[in-house]
Order: structure tokens, then C-alpha cells, then sequence
């Protein structure tokens, strides 16, 4: 697949680009641009019907930090342990689950109304009169 | 090839064709417009053995696939947006055939025209603010684990608790005063601003902690004057890392109003 010109290899550390470089509109890394085309832009339902959130990929890639490891593993979803580019100790993997289950159950806890709330505060741009 | 499918990208209007000239579509097909009441929708032809519903839903759970049909997705979409405004579409979108493309641009006809307004002269930037894990904003003392604790006497135990719970907080409020006042500031040459969930660092293999995601929307004019910002704000927080990408077409701006 064709890429951008001047695109860099996504496996280039995010964080070795210098922080206030700002020559060229240089491609964004993958997570940049999936966090984008799908989670943003416009939403106009086509002939072809395919629903992302059904996609468990991309529901994990994107939604990492809400979707637990155990219901994806129960889904019978494992490809992460080969999966180069989430290359991480499986210990960690779970024990950094863990950690963030207990920090979303703290948050919806502490926000009475609970899941969702985030994602609805921010399907708005927030308005200034720049 | 055997059936195929308009695969829309983004949508614009009054665009020049020739920015289009030599940038391939997805599978190397040509990119096209279709026109509606002075909308154009940007198009490419796909075989719907790979883009109709059975094909997507096995290709998108291909991270090689999904990448290769994001990057292209988006240097359409950025090529578009450097020339003109850009109402960029989600992953996906694909119509039988150009009368059902021109359906869709009549129906959201008023909606697109109002996003292409709103973002017509701005650019979308980024602004990551890191922890940097190398050099930490509030060193807790040393100790924690050391032989000295394994048996913990009363007060000096509390006392210590006490400062280590003191420091850790002092150290997370920083942060979050840092990030504030770095998102008001940036704010304040942005027409409009979003904060976006913090990414995964799995997924984008940065360091630290990713403390801010924030997306601005900056005028062509102000962009000399918002990187500037930047730089300063970067030299004025050393302790975390604040990283600027862009510009990038306003996709964090361009949604419509329904699902």
C-alpha cells in the first residue's frame, strides 16, 4: 500500500521526534490516524454496512484502555502475543489491566453517572472565541 | 476485478483535480470526484471481494491491512486538505455506485457545507504532553523496599508514608497544573480545541505517561504564532515532554452531529 511521501516507519519510537519539530506536516503515527478516521470524521452510513465496533481489532487497538484483557481473551482474542507492535510482557499486560479496571471502577464510582459520560463530553468541539 | 464500490474519502469543494494527480487510491485505483450542488466527494473504485462486507470484516482484523487502507485513507485526505477544506469520512465508507454518492452528499448537503466552513483556512494540531520517565518531576526519597523497612517502627513509618503520599501527590498536581495551564494557553490561538483519551502507550510505543491529547484548531495566520507558543511552553516545562504534530487535516473537527 502506497503511503504518504516522506512517511515515516511506524515502528519508529513516537517519542524520538524532538518536541518542538514542526518542519513539515509529517505523517502522524498509527495511532494518530486510526485514533482519527475512526474514532473522528464524518460518520454517513454507505451501501457496504460494516460496523468498526464489531471489528474486535479495532475495538481493542482503539478501545484498549476500556476493554479488558479477560473478555477479549474469552472472545477468543489473543493476537497480541504475537503482535510486534504491542509487544509487551504478559505479566505487565495483565497487571497494567488491572490497574486500569481498578482506575475506570474508581472513576465511574466517583461520577455517579458512570461509562460514556467521557465520550459524549467530547463529541463537541469545545467552542472559543480564539 | 469483480464487483466494485465507490470507496469515498473525504469531502471538499472547490477543489483543484490536479492535487489529486498521482496520488493513488487504495489498491492503486485512481482517485475521482463526484459533484452535488458545489460538494465534491473524493471516490476511488474497490473491488468488493476486498471492501464489501464480508471482505472489510476479515480485512480490518488484518493489522498489515488495516494500516496499508489507514495510511492511504489519510494522505488522501491530508493532500486534500493542504489545497482546500476537508470534511475527512471515516474508514470505510463506500457507496455502490456515484449516484449513491451524490444521494448521501444531498442528504448531508447543508450539514457538510456547514463543516467545511468551520474549518476552511485551519489546520488540526496535536499536542501530546508526556511524563518523562527519565527525569521525574517530584523523586519520591529513596527507600520503600530497603532492609531498614521490613519491619516498620509506628511514627517514622506513618511519617514516612505520610511524605511519600505528600510527594506523590505534589508530583500529580504539578502535572495536572502544567497540563492545564499548557491547554489554556494553546487555547487561547485556537478557534476551537478538543481533549482527546490519553493513548495506549502498547499502541503508540511512547515513554512516560501520556498526561494530554490535546486536538487545535488553528488558522493558516496564527500557526506561526501557536508553534511559537509551543516552543515556549516547551521550554518553560522541562519536566515533562509536550510534543506537537501537524498540521493535519481537522479531522477532531469535522463531525457531524448525528451517528
Amino acid at each position: 500500500m502506497t503511503e504518504g511521501a516522506g512517511a515515516t516507519p511506524s515502528t519508529r519510537p513516537y517519542y524520538a521526534t524532538s518536541p518542538s519539530r514542526t518542519a513539515a506536516p509529517q505523517p502522524a503515527n498509527l495511532a494518530d490516524i486510526l485514533e482519527r478516521i475512526l474514532d473522528k470524521g464524518i460518520i454517513i452510513a454507505g451501501d457496504i454496512r460494516i460496523n468498526l465496533l464489531d471489528i474486535e481489532l479495532l475495538t481493542i487497538k482503539i478501545r484498549l484502555l476500556i476493554v479488558s484483557v479477560d473478555k477479549a481473551q474469552e472472545m477468543g482474542i489473543d493476537w497480541w502475543r504475537n503482535d510486534p507492535m504491542l509487544t509487551t510482557s504478559e505479566q505487565g499486560l495483565a497487571d497494567e489491566n488491572r490497574q486500569l479496571r481498578e482506575r475506570i471502577e474508581a472513576l465511574e464510582a466517583a461520577d455517579g453517572s458512570g461509562r460514556g459520560t467521557a465520550t459524549e463530553a467530547d463529541e463537541k468541539p469545545e467552542a472559543r472565541s480564539g | 476485478m469483480g464487483e466494485t464500490g465507490r470507496y469515498l474519502y473525504v469531502v471538499t469543494r472547490d477543489l483543484d483535480p490536479a492535487a489529486l494527480v498521482d496520488l493513488p487510491g487504495l489498491g492503486g485505483g485512481s482517485l475521482e470526484l463526484v459533484e452535488y450542488e458545489g460538494l465534491l466527494a473524493v471516490v476511488s473504485s474497490v473491488d468488493l471481494d476486498e471492501y464489501g462486507e464480508e471482505g472489510l470484516r476479515a480485512n480490518l482484523e488484518n493489522l498489515d491491512w488495516l494500516e496499508g487502507a489507514a495510511r492511504c485513507h489519510d494522505a488522501v485526505v491530508q493532500a486534500v486538505a493542504a489545497v482546500a477544506p476537508a470534511a475527512p469520512l471515516r474508514l470505510a465508507t463506500i457507496c455502490l455506485d456515484d449516484d449513491a454518492v451524490r444521494l448521501r452528499l444531498r442528504e448531508w448537503h447543508a450539514a457538510l457545507v456547514q463543516i467545511l466552513d468551520r474549518v476552511q483556512g485551519r489546520s488540526e494540531w496535536s499536542v501530546k504532553i508526556f511524563t518523562d520517565e527519565r527525569r521525574p518531576p517530584a523523586p519520591a526519597h529513596a527507600g520503600g523496599s530497603g532492609p531498614d523497612d521490613e519491619r516498620p517502627s509506628g511514627a517514622a513509618y506513618l511519617q514516612r508514608k505520610k511524605a511519600d503520599t505528600e510527594a506523590r501527590l505534589a508530583g500529580e498536581t504539578a502535572a495536572l497544573e502544567v497540563v492545564e495551564q499548557v491547554h489554556e494557553t494553546l487555547a487561547g490561538y485556537a478557534e476551537a480545541t478538543r481533549v482527546l483519551p490519553a493513548q495506549d502507550p502498547r499502541l503508540t510505543r511512547h515513554e512516560g505517561t501520556m498526561l494530554h491529547n490535546g486536538a487545535y484548531l488553528v488558522e493558516a495566520a496564527r500557526e506561526p504564532d501557536f508553534v511559537a507558543c509551543v516552543t515556549r511552553l516547551v521550554a518553560a516545562h522541562p519536566h515533562v515532554t509536550i510534543d506537537l504534530r501537524g498540521p493535519w487535516a481537522p479531522y477532531s473537527f469535522a463531525m457531524l452531529d448525528q451517528r
